[in-house]
């Protein structure tokens, strides 16, 4: 078995953060998705809750918080983002449509399909 | 007259509900004029900003009652605020002490949310609107204020050696202080009678010794056997109150009536 | 006998970042970085950071001294945001490889710089009302053009704060309409503050800009967008029409529009001043730098007594 040309752990990386720093996620409302918003620096998870609540809730909503060790974050390598740009037509996620496709990738993820589509 | 007093005819338990209301604004005035002086050196950055909201809070809450007291009359909260001399100030002398270090700031924020998280409950309970409906929202403010302190409280007194003595001193120095929590006047037998109170003062400590000293004795502290340093209650302050409302009151003294 | 040549950065490395940026693409933490680069846009991100935190020291004093309640609370919570942005900013500096607890220490001990307006006094409470309309408004000039700059860390943290010292301004603005509508004692305390203020404030967007290879380095890798001039000239734009607008005196008796030109005339300040100041020289620089380095002693058994319970969690 040869192996992969490109060894596998290039296209990925830590974010070499300090191990006191905490990566807080903030749920705006019941329904919303967690968001990253920034870091706190605290010597552990309880700590870490307690400070982003006021330092990164004080005027946005938020009826929930995760924090997780920002070292502990696994993420794709910057060069590796080429490899996420369809290189062909893959209209056919879209539907059928080319142009719905480009639409998505260039004004982001959720891009509703128009008139123009059908 | 205040919409919070109208509804109370008997002018003996009027006067004694406003006298339990100007301790829960004076409390929370003081408490919160010495948390604002830990804007900005605070042990750390992002501690130094809960701080500030807490005490943003807290000073919002004073604000609450002050309207509730005040009502139409004119110069409102600011007035009650700023316009009395220390002697009429009703809080708890351990509110108005100086910050010290942040451990003593821990452990008298410890010791008077478990104080003030009960008092907001008897509020709730005590049938006069607006101030019950007012009382039973605030107390998820109180909770994080609550978890603030121990949180850091534990965190300081657990390591053993030098840290822990240390906020032992802090205790040792506040404890006192904070029995003055409970300090009876002629006001409080009138509320219990009216049945604006449901509890005596001597229940309620008992109550407020029952949350602390777990949390205390969990980190390693004792408990002091000492005797409370009463005064507050009755307007007989320390030192603290009287340099705390000069600088308060420096600023909006120069001119009561203009609007700053 | 032969001197170890400074490393040079890989040439076509070099280039492709050139290339990057001037494609207007933007660097994120953990990327290849010249070392000229990381060099510059850490000393301009850890000054930035260092303001915040000296910036609340002149501020914080009249939080005890506000003269209402609503004054007070919104004082603290200005205050609060500016620790805050220390705070998100350190952390921008942080990613480019220096640990927080290091910068921060080097700022308590007068080794590092921030910014000459809060190295002045905040002598009464109107000075409250003129840091807060005209050294926020100052701040958002060059906070607002760094907004499109190549370290997309700050540039993210930068649109944060600029939404934030918005919020600050307004504010300011309010004080300022009490102050300036109301008596006259109140109207001469603004006077006063402003023509205290005035040259810390002309003095903070630099001298007008050298042309030197330095200065075009730092355009061509947009960590600098706009020229010193041209930021101070937005600044008197927006904010002369304040002073003009409530019948206060600019404390510039030459400043002047001149119409021809689209931009202000303004009498040249001197500009040893501002050297003096940067170099903490300041009339409140050592002041301020003591009560940092005395809470910070004060505070040390803390930071032992929390790392000690880190390192066990660990």
């Amino acid at each position: 078995m040869t192996s992969p040309a490109v060894p596998a752990a290039s296209w990925i990386r830590t974010l070499e953060a300090p191990a006191d720093v905490w990566a807080v996620f903030l749920q705006a409302r019941r329904r919303d998705a967690h968001v990253y918003v920034g870091d706190v620096h605290a010597p552990d998870a309880e700590m870490a809750l307690l400070l982003a609540k006021e330092n990164y809730a004080r005027r946005d909503p938020c009826v929930n918080l995760w924090v997780v060790p920002a070292r502990e974050i696994r993420a794709t390598a910057e060069d590796a983002a080429e490899m996420f740009v369809p290189a062909t037509d893959k209209s056919y996620r879209f539907g059928g449509s080319y142009r719905q496709q480009q639409r998505v990738y260039r004004g982001g993820y959720h891009t509703a399909p128009t008139e123009d589509d059908r | 007259m205040p919409a919070a007093l109208a509804t109370i005819t008997d002018p003996a338990v009027r006067a004694a509900f406003r006298e339990w209301l100007l301790r829960v604004a004076d409390d929370e005035l003081t408490i919160g004029h010495r948390h604002a002086e830990w804007t900005g050196v605070g042990p750390d950055i992002e501690s130094d900003v809960a701080m500030s909201s807490i005490t943003q809070e807290e000073l919002g809450h004073a604000r609450l009652f002050y309207e509730q007291i005040a009502g139409d009359e004119p110069g409102g909260p600011d007035l009650l605020a700023f316009g009395r001399p220390p002697a009429e100030f009703r809080n708890a002398v351990l509110l108005e002490q100086p910050n010290g270090g942040w451990e003593f700031s821990i452990v008298r924020l410890a010791l008077y949310e478990a104080f003030e998280g009960h008092r907001l409950g008897l509020l709730a309970r005590c049938g006069q609107e607006p101030v019950a409906a007012i009382a039973s929202t605030l107390g998820r403010e109180e909770r994080y204020h609550g978890l603030f302190a121990a949180t850091w409280l534990e965190r300081m007194a657990r390591p053993s050696g030098d840290a822990r003595a240390r906020v032992q001193a802090a205790l040792d120095a506040a404890w006192p202080y904070a029995l003055g929590f409970f300090e009876t006047t002629e006001a409080d037998q009138i509320l219990i009678n009216a049945g604006l109170v449901g509890k005596s003062a001597e229940r309620q400590r008992e109550t407020w010794e029952g949350m602390v000293r777990p949390l205390l004795e969990g980190c390693g502290l004792a408990i002091p056997a000492a005797a409370a340093a009463l005064g507050g209650r009755r307007g007989l302050h320390t030192p603290g109150l009287a340099q705390m409302h000069a600088e308060m009151t420096e600023v909006w003294g120069s001119d009561p009536e203009a609007r700053w | 006998m032969s001197t170890v040549p400074a490393p040079l950065e890989d040439p076509e490395q070099l280039a492709r970042f050139n290339a990057r940026i001037a494609a207007g693409d933007q660097l994120e933490a953990g990327e290849w970085l010249p070392q000229q680069y990381r060099f510059e846009a850490l000393r301009l991100i850890q000054m930035h950071a260092n303001s915040e935190i000296m910036g609340a020291l002149p501020e914080r004093e009249w939080i005890p001294r506000a003269p209402s309640l609503a004054r007070k609370m919104a004082l603290t919570a200005k205050v609060q945001d500016e620790v805050g942005h220390g705070m998100l900013l350190y952390r921008v500096a942080e990613t480019l490889g220096r640990p927080r607890e290091e910068m921060y220490a080097e700022l308590v001990e007068g080794r590092a710089r921030f910014h000459n307006v809060f190295h002045y006094p905040a002598e009464t409470w109107a000075d409250v009302a003129i840091i807060q309309v005209f050294v926020d408004g100052a701040a958002m000039q060059t906070q607002g053009a760094l907004r499109s700059c190549s370290y997309a860390p700050y540039s993210r943290v930068l649109k944060r704060i600029c939404y934030e010292e918005d919020f600050h301004i307004q504010l300011g603005l309010d004080v300022w309409r009490a102050l300036a509508e109301g008596t006259p004692a109140q109207r001469a305390m603004l006077q006063d503050a402003l023509n205290r203020w005035w040259t810390p404030i002309i003095h903070f967007f630099g001298m007008p800009d050298k042309v030197s290879p330095h200065t075009e380095t730092m355009l061509a890798w947009r960590l600098k967008v706009k020229s010193n001039e041209e930021l101070r000239q937005q600044f008197l734009r927006r904010f002369v029409p304040v002073i003009l607008e409530y019948g206060l005196v600019v404390p510039d008796p030459g400043l002047r529009w001149v119409e021809a030109e689209q931009q202000y005339a303004y009498t040249e300040p001197d500009w040893e001043e501002l050297k003096r100041v940067g170099r903490n020289g300041g009339p409140k620089s050592a002041e301020r730098l003591a009560l940092r380095q005395s809470f910070y002693r004060q505070h040390a058994w803390i930071r032992e007594a929390l790392g000690h319970r880190s390192a066990a969690a660990a």
